[in-house]
């Protein structure tokens, strides 16, 4: 990021985090060096906050918006748009059909969908519990005579009157899309397959243009309301952001760029906004740094990381180890459990923004688990905001610089946080204000430790085996108080943390990703036969995922010769609750050595993932799922690799100091600024080092090395 | 937190937005919210007699400024009884204990055997309005629902002086 380069750089990827507070974008070019551009986000046209957080990026290049589009081969999007719509129900008027009989069972949902995202307090606060308006009404929604138990096999052969009634009764309602989702249709598509062409010909018969989204040609697995919610979210929501997509598009186009957007996915890799399947970008933002970290930790061999993202509303952890993410298969989202792989991640709504408030009766302090998001806290004054937030302690304590945050665009008022803080916390508990403020950055960061510390103790692990990578805005503030005293092998600060998301989406593969259900049982003793015949089962669904793989990749205009396809499958001990993804060792499975090939790799990961002494092979196996994962070579940031200097930083790196509190003492912190550090500099604490879109804390009792690579370790001294 | 008595209108009226509700439900109540709660009851009646405490919708205990009884009053003014009197007892009563009068309001076979369970609906003598329904066994007492401690109430949970009481 150094600003003597001349402008004949050429920039090769974006990446954008469009969050619901900031606008990241993240520019490399073909050096591998890059640059973050920070903007506050534009709910209304996403289109806006992009270009201006573009433009505010590339000004440290000296670059003009359409000098650098030009050049930019790739383009990666993560963004809240399709969620924002799910969440606020405005999706389009769709159609459903069920079997007879199973009419009510979307509206009705699963009960946890009451409850859903909800701290912990309203989970069991009953009163608090609310359904939402279904995604389908029920007037929109139809049963067809058919049924097909669980084990594949038909009971009640399909009446097809009842599926042509029910497509002319929905047609004739003027929907926008119909969803099928008949039971078990995982297990034996059939029937489901003839509804929807059925469904086809009559929609075609009316001379209207209406979509068909059958669950089995989007999700076919386990689990009713899960694959039904996540087809209609294919109907419903995935369509309208494909419009925003394309609207975002264009505005590049304006702005002269050449390349096609592709989304961050759910399941870590990215996908065209083309995709069939784009529900599965309806969250993004948060794997994308899980993905950054992941691609971070393979260049430069960290296998174990934890890693801790805070934002303005939450604090997200997510654990890679041994190089490998965890998937998800059933996560939930917008208040609807979904059927889809979603990088496991953890959130504890506590963020820069969240709102810190006392109980009045018991005088605790409570942080959220509500937040002021994007308007940052009573420091602004121009927010409208009126409760203090953590942002408004950082400003008290002298953590974060009020005229410099995000580089000036927004000033803060210490007066105004100052006075808020003394009227409604300080006052009330007999405390100065400094301390009531650091008490509340203590909390926070307490709260935070234990999560951090129990998460990876779940694992059943130790935090001394894992590297910790801390990004996001507000990570690098709190990093040494979520790690300190818990031992981690490394602490990690990116120079780059605040767009670490928009690497993260930029370091990405394309990847399309396909999952089935499957009912495999086997003995550990049984015969080749049987192990041959289970193996051919699983080639069976393979070969079905990879016909939609390379489907994806065709709309994109990748040959299937392009593609590196990648099969997996989930197995399980049989008879635990819990499976595990396995990348396959062999490309196809026909044979009962092919099976055993299998069955090892199983053993291998579940002794790694867990401890070796816990496998239980006697129990036999189950596999539970087949997975396809396709991808076609995209360029990647390069991580950058510098010449160490000396430990000593230059002079003109310094900025001052500023009055900085902590541990009942106001101290001078030495001021940095992060751009001008060199490789190999030593920093001791009390010291701030700032950029424009984060502020790192090292304050005393700390130490901070930055490596050729542009990454702060952050160690106690 | 201090809501705006057009918030608290709202909440008092079933027409509040789901995240303030969800807020006032997940935070600790808002110290001033049963005097403006009062304030908003009390617009709605036509009568100027002060509302202690409201007892179910369009029921209340009241201050009777005549004679600084409190008595248990309708919204449309009518005066049951004392406030630690049961109310239902002056209120006029429609005993469903018939199957015709209770396939009125269910299906048949959906509703109570009436030799088990009948169903009382007290009514207000000067509105007619609906004010409460009980359904106890045929032979049971007529239910005195709540008896409020309103002195402890007011001194010790809302720091409120205690209405004179005659």
């Amino acid at each position: 990021m150094p600003l003597d380069k001349s402008n004949n750089r050429k920039v090769q990827v974006l990446g954008i985090d469009a969050g619901g507070t900031m606008t990241d974008t993240f520019f490399v070019d073909s050096e591998g060096e890059f640059v973050v551009g920070k903007a506050q986000s534009t709910p209304q046209n996403e289109a806006l906050g992009l270009i201006a957080s573009s433009k505010e990026g590339l000004e440290h290049w000296g670059l003009t918006l359409e000098e650098a589009l030009s050049g930019i081969q790739t383009g990666v999007y993560s963004g809240t748009a399709m969620l924002n719509r799910v969440v606020q129900r405005k999706g389009l008027r769709c159609g459903l059909i069920v079997n007879a009989g199973m009419e009510d069972f979307h509206r009705m949902g699963r009960a946890i969908q009451a409850y859903l995202g909800f701290a912990y307090e309203d989970r069991i606060h009953l009163n608090t519990h609310y359904y939402d308006e279904p995604l389908v009404p029920r007037h929109l929604t139809r049963g067809v005579m058919e049924r097909v138990d669980m084990s594949g096999t038909v009971v009640i052969p399909l009446r097809e009157d009842t599926a042509r009634q029910a497509a002319r009764d929905l047609i004739a309602q003027d929907v926008e899309g119909i969803v099928i989702s008949l039971l078990h249709s995982y297990r034996n598509p059939g029937h489901e397959r003839r509804v929807r062409d059925i469904v086809q010909e009559e929609v075609a018969a009316s001379g209207k243009s209406i979509p068909v989204f059958a669950s089995t040609d989007y999700y076919p697995v386990r689990k009713e309301t899960h694959r039904t919610n996540t087809t209609i979210l294919e109907a419903y929501a995935a369509e309208p952001s494909r419009q925003t997509l394309n609207k975002i598009s264009s505005a590049f186009k304006e702005n002269g760029s050449k390349f096609d957007f592709r989304v961050m996915a759910t399941h870590g890799g990215t996908i065209s906004w083309k995709a069939k399947e784009l529900a599965r970008t309806i969250v993004s933002g948060p794997i994308g740094g899980v993905v950054g970290a992941k691609y971070l930790g393979e260049v430069l061999g960290y296998s174990n990381i934890a890693c801790s993202d805070i934002g303005g509303t939450s604090f997200d952890v997510a654990l890679i180890t041994q190089n490998e993410l965890t998937i998800r298969n059933d996560p939930d989202m917008a208040r609807l459990v979904l059927s889809l792989p979603l990088v496991a991640m953890d959130s504890v709504g506590a963020g820069a923004g969240s709102f810190i408030r006392l109980d009045p009766y018991t005088k605790a302090i409570k942080l959220g688990p509500d937040s002021a998001g994007y308007r940052v806290g009573v420091c602004w004054a121009e927010s409208g905001i009126e409760t203090v937030t953590i942002s408004d302690c950082h400003v008290i304590l002298g953590y974060l610089n009020p005229d410099n945050f995000l580089g000036g665009q927004v000033k803060l008022d210490r007066e105004r946080a100052w006075s808020a803080m003394k009227e409604q916390i300080a006052d009330p508990l007999g405390l100065s204000v400094e301390d009531a403020a650091a008490g509340v950055i203590e909390l926070l960061d307490s709260d935070l430790r234990d999560y951090l510390r129990s998460m990876i103790s779940g694992k059943g692990s130790t935090p001394g085996n894992f590297v910790c990578f801390s990004y996001g805005g507000a990570g690098p503030v709190h990093t040494y108080g979520y790690t300190e005293g818990l031992g981690f092998e490394d602490v990690i600060v990116p120079a780059w943390a605040a767009g670490f998301s928009a690497f993260g989406c930029a370091a990405a593969d394309f990847e399309y990703r396909y999952d089935k259900s499957l009912d495999i049982n086997i003995a550990t003793d049984a015969s080749a036969d049987l192990k041959a015949n289970q193996a051919k089962t699983l080639q069976a669904a393979w070969e079905e995922l990879r016909e939609r793989v390379l489907e994806e990749f065709e709309i994109n205009g990748y040959s299937p010769d392009r593609v590196k396809l990648q099969p997996g499958f989930r197995m399980q001990y049989r008879g635990q609750l819990n499976d595990l993804e396995i990348e396959s060792p062999i490309t196809e499975a026909h044979s009962a050595e092919d099976w055993d090939k299998l069955v090892e790799a199983f053993n291998d990961t579940y002794g790694r993932v867990y401890a070796a002494s816990a496998r239980s092979p006697e129990l036999g196996y189950s596999v539970t799922g087949a997975i396809m994962r396709g991808t076609v070579p995209i360029p990647k940031p390069k991580i950058p690799k510098e010449e160490l200097q000396g430990e000593t930083p230059p002079e003109d790196a310094k900025l001052g100091t500023r009055k900085f509190y902590r541990h009942k003492t106001w101290v001078d912190a030495q001021l940095y600024q992060m751009e001008k550090l060199q490789p190999g500099n030593r920093i001791t604490g009390p010291a701030i080092i700032e950029s424009d879109a984060t502020t790192f804390v090292v304050p005393g009792g700390f130490e901070t090395f930055l490596d050729g690579h542009r990454l702060f370790h952050l160690k106690e001294v | 937190m201090a809501y705006t008595k057009a918030k608290i209108k709202d909440l008092v009226d079933g027409k509040i937005d789901r995240d303030t509700l969800h807020t006032m439900l997940a935070t600790p109540k808002d110290k001033e919210r049963f005097q403006i709660y009062l304030e908003i009851l009390q617009e709605q009646v036509d009568w100027d007699d002060p509302i202690i405490l409201p007892l179910g919708p369009k029921l209340y205990i009241v201050q009777r400024q005549s004679d600084k009884k409190w008595m248990i009053r309708s919204q449309a003014g009518y005066d049951f009884c004392e406030w630690d009197q049961n109310w239902k007892l002056h209120a006029r009563i429609r005993v469903r204990s018939t199957p015709a009068q209770m396939e009125e309001l269910y299906p048949r076979l959906m509703a109570p055997s009436p030799e088990w369970q009948v169903i009382r609906e007290y009514f207000c003598p000067l509105s007619g309005d609906l004010l409460d329904v009980e359904a106890p066994t045929p032979w049971y007492p007529v239910i005195h629902d709540f008896e409020p401690d309103i002195d402890t109430f007011y001194r010790d949970w809302l720091d409120l002086p205690v209405p004179e009481r005659a």
